[in-house]
């Protein structure tokens, strides 16, 4: 009985250590995720193409917002159905 | 729906709200041209167009058809207020104090002494003289100009008239100086805040106008200290000090913004006892005057303006 229990021992390391070298093994063979989009990339489909934005107005000639700098911080647009105007000096 | 901005400039808040179509472009073009306008016409500023004109002092120097448009104005509102508008009192405010803007002085307090007045070392504003054929202007010797208010409300008409070209309905406010063209489009009129003067974050009253301008003066926003004393930002030009109110505040409604921030100004300095004088040419002139305890008084017709309120309205 003792000499059983030994025996399932031994073969439950011996298994698990085969099992992960086994495992190392196969994902160190195994092709790298970049590797297999190129390889795929003969195959991929067209990209598609994007309509324009609309314009924030629909007037053109109205449209000297777009001569604003690109890059300038603009405040946020708020939309209410009556703002609230304050008076009390500056 | 209106569709409004909010942002900082001209050291005060300024809000642009616009309904129709070209709302967004329309109150873009409008931030960009207040913006410049504040390069141009801050005395802070030592690279604007006012700061080059307050160096020539005592020469004749070109100036641009904006900057002589507010002069001109500066110079009717002066006659027609017998003095009490008054934008030559520079040297007087730099005398308190207040010879950096508000926000530096509020971090870093004022480093003027205080001195007696000496009121007539400054020459009077009449003394400007004008060129028009050549677009020139001499300031007498001795004498800075201070646009403060005038150019704020030139700039809110300026503004409001840009924004018009994209939407019939709009309105600019800044610091509380306002003007609304045309009405919004639900037929209602456009809401107004009165803000108390002793606590401006309360509201005394709500007012409704369909168009047109309000302005208010007060002497409680722009304060500071300076030795012993309190100091403010609105100068009597007939002693050069801060002026000795009745009032906290003067709020003007009035088709013109201009002409609003000019009255609210000169009726706060002229007072109680120099009113009627004051108002002789501007018997329908409408405004609400608020005292120490937060009562309003003023013209006849003020009360038109204001919503009435049920016991139950609350």
């Amino acid at each position: 009985m003792k000499l059983l229990k030994i025996g399932i021992r031994f073969w439950i390391t011996l298994t698990s250590v085969l099992s992960f070298l086994s495992g190392w093994v196969m994902l160190a063979h195994a092709p790298k995720p970049n590797q297999a989009n190129f390889s795929s990339s003969s195959v991929a489909a067209p990209l598609p193409t994007l309509e324009p934005l609309n314009p924030l107005s629909g007037s053109d000639d109205n449209n000297n917002f777009q001569n604003q700098p690109l890059f300038s911080v603009q405040p946020s647009v708020r939309s209410q159905f009556k703002p609230a105007f304050r008076t009390g000096g500056s | 729906m209106i569709r409004s901005i909010e942002f900082r400039a001209m050291n005060t808040s300024v809000m642009l709200a616009a309904e129709g179509e070209g709302a967004i472009p329309g109150m873009y073009a409008a931030k960009a041209f207040i913006d410049e306008c504040e390069q141009r016409f801050s005395r802070f500023l030592p690279a604007s167009e006012l700061s080059d004109l307050n160096r020539s002092t005592g020469d004749w120097l070109q100036i641009s058809e904006d900057l002589m448009d507010m002069l001109q104005l500066s110079m009717k509102y002066y006659a027609e207020t017998n003095g009490i508008f008054d934008p030559s009192i520079l040297s007087d405010l730099k005398q308190i104090g207040y010879d950096r803007s508000m926000d530096e002085i509020r971090a870093h307090g004022v480093n003027v002494p205080e001195r007696v007045p000496n009121r007539t070392s400054r020459p009077a504003f009449h003394e400007l003289s004008f060129d028009l054929a050549t677009s020139r202007v001499r300031l007498p010797r001795g004498m800075e100009i201070d646009l403060g208010g005038i150019a704020k409300g030139w700039i809110v008409q300026k503004a409001a008239q840009l924004l018009h070209q994209y939407v019939e309905v709009c309105g600019v406010s800044a610091g509380g100086d306002i003007l609304f063209i045309g009405r919004p489009l639900d037929g209602t009129d456009w809401d107004v805040y009165l803000e108390d003067p002793r606590s401006p974050t309360e509201m005394l009253t709500q007012l409704h106008v369909p168009s047109g301008a309000v302005a208010t003066s007060s002497i409680m926003k722009r304060t500071w200290s300076q030795g012993e004393k309190i100091r403010h930002h609105l100068i009597d030009p007939r002693m050069g000090e801060p002026a000795k109110t009745d009032w906290l505040s003067v709020t003007v409604i009035s088709p013109s913004v201009i002409e609003a921030e000019v009255y609210a100004k000169a009726i706060l300095i002229a007072g109680e006892k120099e009113l009627p004088n004051l108002l002789k040419r501007k018997q329908d002139l409408t405004f609400i005057a608020v005292d120490s305890d937060g009562d309003l008084s003023g013209s006849s017709n003020y009360k038109e303006y204001m919503y009435e309120f049920t016991s139950n309205a609350f």
